[in-house]
């Protein structure tokens, strides 16, 4: 009998299992992120952000400090496990943001620098999925798998226990509770064979914040909801290399301190993402994105590289290299 | 073999032979003849035959005519062919060894040609002067040449694949050395494909055409409806591959369990017939995994797609005719070519790395992943496993001697048939008998010589006798039959059954079976009943030397004895080892370690 491909085909599709975790900044969330894999999957991802702008991207409502100049150099890492809610599938995840920021304020003439560095605020994630295929408990339902119209609920919660300080503007913690709530989509166009993919994605999701009651000198920062659309129309090239167009557009998230209101953000942003395969286990993601800015001040202006490596397994596949490689 | 019976069906040859054209319409028309063949349509593939696969029109047709359980054809497809369309032995009609398969001893002998030579009558030839008109659609596989294909062999009209097999999609062929599959319509050779191109669909659109073209001209037609269906690459549309979604999980065992009691039910075989052996080389699929059995679930699905398919065209067809007012004076054949496939021939053909087939495979055979089965650039055959369910309850599969290589389903429907509609007839029958059988009811005969050129004798039996419900079968316990192909050989006589295999599918020596007592053929009686065992090697005596059979030197299964794992019983529940589950103590006798 023909010697059977399925360890390769199921391998290769677990491999982005634990890429379902968000970032916080401009990078937002690669498309491929809300695919669902096999129950009891488990992955890490690294990923590594390089960005500039007028808004500190540890900070998700991006308030912008209109003439500010940032640069951060921001990892997150985190540990993500799938399993099944019911007959649908769900994840759980937490991720812990870290890294540097230093950047430049002008304000009257004068200039003024600040640095920070250390663990931003751990989030926790959880997503289900309510619309499209049943979880995916054995393999042959992975062989099966294919997204159609999926949608799936996402709840993220960030936790106020990152470095923080509150005499200067830049820190890596908020200091606040945060969190989001959204519905990713996924939208199979056409075939779903390995090198033939196409997807149309959505992430439509509201931030909603807490109060910074210590901010810069014990005032009190409040921000509006921040309404966020991410779409990415991503595609196959080969069996394992992927792109992917992306779009972003803020509105709202207009915030108040000690009463003196802001603008509300009304920006959007784009780019380009590819996505490789490296073995079974172990997915890179390359992007790079900027918001589309006029040249006022005051609006919110970014842009950043992004890699990801991302580490994916699950014991039953693990299992089977062991024995197939004694 | 016995001589051919020229009994008439009585009726019908009278009005037939009285015709002249200023009183023809007062007399009974002539029926027309639709033939259709279902390339690699395996025995036990038809809901009439005890399937699951849903073939509700070519179902109806078996509930308005009869179906055969003891009808038989060659090993392979281009020898079937040159029988049905010629009535002619294989190694006198020049298909004594498929042309990609002659071996060296075998080149240049008369009756080897690869093609259909010129001593022989062509069936579409004869019913073409006989006042026919002559459709072929589909898969030719009987010469190339200007002077072999179908309209230099009596079509009238054709459209055409001249090759053995290919993309259902375009012309993509899988050897490279003739990576373009050839195709004809009316004697032309096509450069392209017509737009929206499906093999099944375009068949059954053009056939349609070419009966319409000249519907009202008072002649009856003769279409030979030769679909490359079900025949791999497992290629078709979309929304045909997903409707048996998992459910051949329960792998093969139990389908062709399911099968045989459905068989017996509908009265196809008699009762306390015994399943055929599971190949030794094929695992019991309790054993294996989950992922395991969805994927070669997953084949077996794509198969009955594809077979669900071919009846969805043959119903358009049908429905075609009854909407044009032939349906009633149509005589409809149904029957596959073989066995169903159990070999692999992609992985014979393009499994070698680093050959030219293996690289050319690369480009335009490499749609692997199961999502892309059914594409263009796919190619996905069942296996052993799924072929032997095709051929429920038989031994083995296309190629091969044993029944499931060469006893193929039959139904035949329309106005000759006299017998009780939905009828099942268990009479021994020959795809050569075709030739007689048609001749007859289109009134014509068959001719002593063509061209100066005296033709070999038919070796079928006219089933009108049987059709008219005067006799059972046509053929008496004296009357045999015999085949050769590869240097695999056999003869039926009555119930008894002599088969010669390469090992280690057979035993490189002669077997004897009883079929009625074993249509499984797991018991070899040759020890045990030796003058029987030389009566019937008399008879392939006879049958070699009557007809010309040259044994070939070389031979596709000649390596299989090295290739194969050594052949072992069949014993159900062996190990135990493998089927032992997990102890379960008596409840009252459970308990928690003592501290």
């Amino acid at each position: 009998m023909k010697k059977l491909s399925w360890l390769r085909l199921v391998a290769a599709s677990l491999a982005v299992a634990g890429a379902l975790v968000s970032t916080q900044a401009l990078a937002q969330v690669p498309g491929r992120f809300y695919w669902q894999n096999l129950e009891g999957g488990n992955g890490v991802p690294l990923i590594f952000n390089s960005l500039t702008g007028n808004s500190n991207p540890f900070d998700p409502s991006h308030q912008v400090t209109p003439g500010a100049s940032f640069d951060a150099t921001m990892a997150i890492m985190g540990y993500a496990h799938t399993f099944a809610l019911g007959d649908r599938s769900a994840m759980a995840a937490v991720i812990l943001p870290m890294g540097r920021i230093s950047g430049d304020a002008s304000l009257a003439g004068r200039t003024a620098s600040q640095s920070a560095s250390g663990f931003g605020d751990p989030t926790l994630e959880f997503t289900v999925n309510v619309i499209g295929p049943k979880v995916q408990r054995n393999i042959p339902d992975v062989i099966r798998y294919e997204p159609g119209f999926s949608l799936n609920l996402l709840a993220d919660l960030a936790l106020p226990i990152g470095e923080y300080n509150g005499n200067q503007a830049l820190n890596i913690g908020q200091n606040r509770w945060y969190g989001r709530l959204g519905a990713p989509i996924v939208w199979q166009l056409g075939d779903w064979v390995p090198g033939r993919r196409t997807t149309l994605e959505f992430l439509p999701a509201v931030w909603l914040f807490g109060d910074n009651t210590d901010y810069l000198g014990g005032q009190r920062l409040k921000t509006d909801p921040l309404f966020q659309l991410d779409a990415h129309l991503t595609r196959d090239f080969t069996e394992h290399f992927w792109g992917a167009l992306d779009f972003v557009w803020y509105n709202g998230g207009k915030a108040t301190v000690n009463g003196v209101s802001g603008e509300k953000l009304n920006n959007i942003g784009g780019g380009l993402t590819l996505g490789y395969t490296i073995n079974q286990n172990l997915n890179l993601t390359i992007g790079y994105k900027s918001t589309f800015n006029s040249s006022s001040p005051g609006e919110l202006r970014m842009d950043g590289f992004m890699i990801s490596l991302v580490y994916g397994w699950h014991p039953l596949i693990e299992g089977m290299k062991r024995l197939k490689s004694e | 073999m016995n001589k051919p019976s020229l009994t008439l069906i009585a009726s019908l040859v009278a009005a037939l032979f009285a015709v002249s054209p200023p009183v023809e319409a007062q007399q009974p028309k002539r029926p027309n003849i639709v033939v259709i063949l279902g390339d690699d349509l395996g025995f036990a593939d038809l809901g009439s035959y005890g399937s699951e696969i849903r073939t509700p029109n070519i179902d109806a047709l078996a509930k308005a005519g009869v179906r055969f359980t003891n009808f038989y054809t060659s090993a392979t497809s281009s020898p079937t062919r040159s029988m049905l369309l010629t009535g002619v032995d294989t190694h006198l009609n020049g298909l004594g060894n498929m042309d990609e398969w002659a071996a060296p001893n075998q080149w240049g002998i008369d009756g080897y040609e690869g093609y259909i030579n010129d001593r022989v009558a062509m069936l579409p030839q004869l019913l073409k002067g006989a006042g026919y008109h002559t459709y072929m659609v589909g898969k030719w596989h009987l010469g190339k040449q200007p002077n072999r294909i179908p309209a230099a062999r009596g079509f009238e009209r054709d459209f055409t694949l001249l090759d053995g097999g290919g993309s259902y999609w375009d012309m993509t062929n899988v050897p490279a050395a003739a990576p373009k599959s050839v195709f004809t319509e009316d004697g032309k050779y096509l450069t392209r494909l017509p737009d929206d191109y499906y093999a099944t669909k375009t068949y059954t659109d053009k056939l349609i055409s070419f009966i319409d073209a000249n519907k009202g001209d008072g002649k009856p037609f003769f279409a030979y409806v030769s679909h490359q269906a079900p025949h791999d690459p497992f290629h078709l549309p979309k929304d045909w591959r997903n409707r048996h979604v998992g459910e051949y999980d329960k792998g093969w065992d139990a389908v062709r369990q399911e099968r045989l009691k459905k068989q017996v039910e509908l009265g196809i075989m008699p009762a306390g017939t015994k399943l055929s052996e599971r190949m030794w080389f094929v695992p019991d699929p309790i054993v294996l995994a989950p992922a395991s059995r969805a994927i070669l679930g997953k084949k077996m699905e794509l198969y009955a797609g594809m077979v669900e398919n071919l009846d969805h065209h043959v119903g358009r067809l049908v429905d075609h005719l009854k909407a044009i007012g032939e349906y009633e004076n149509t005589i409809f054949v149904v029957f596959g070519d073989n066995g169903a496939e159990g070999t692999d021939l992609f992985k014979m053909v393009a499994g070698s790395p680093g050959s030219r087939d293996y690289l050319y495979a690369a480009a335009a055979w490499s749609q692997t992943h199961p999502n892309a089965w059914g594409d263009p650039g796919s190619y996905v055959g069942y296996g052993p496993m799924w072929a032997q369910v095709s051929m429920t309850p038989f031994s083995q599969f296309k190629g091969w001697m044993a029944e499931g290589g060469i006893r193929n389903a039959l139904i035949l429907s329309g106005p000759v048939v006299k017998r009780p509609a939905g009828s099942i007839n268990h009479g021994v029958m020959h795809v050569a008998d075709f030739m007689p059988t048609l001749l007859e009811v289109a009134g014509a005969t068959y001719p002593k010589s063509i061209a100066g050129k005296e033709l070999h004798p038919l070796i079928g039996k006219s089933w009108g006798p049987m059709l008219a419900g005067q006799v059972d079968s046509v053929r008496t316990d004296k009357d045999y039959l015999a085949w050769e192909i590869f240097g695999n050989r056999a003869v039926r006589q009555g119930d008894w059954k002599l088969r010669w295999q390469w090992q280690p599918y057979g035993k490189g020596d002669w077997e004897l079976f009883n079929l009625k007592a074993d249509p499984a053929e797991r018991i070899d009686l040759a020890a045990k009943n030796p003058d029987k065992l030389r009566a019937m090697i008399a008879l392939w005596d006879e049958y070699a030397k009557a007809n010309n059979v040259v044994l070939p030197s070389r031979s596709m299964f000649e390596t299989l004895v090295d290739a194969l794992p050594m052949r072992v019983p069949d014993d159900s529940g062996y190990p135990p080892l493998l089927y032992k589950r997990q102890f379960v103590p008596p409840k009252d006798m459970v308990a928690d370690p003592k501290p």
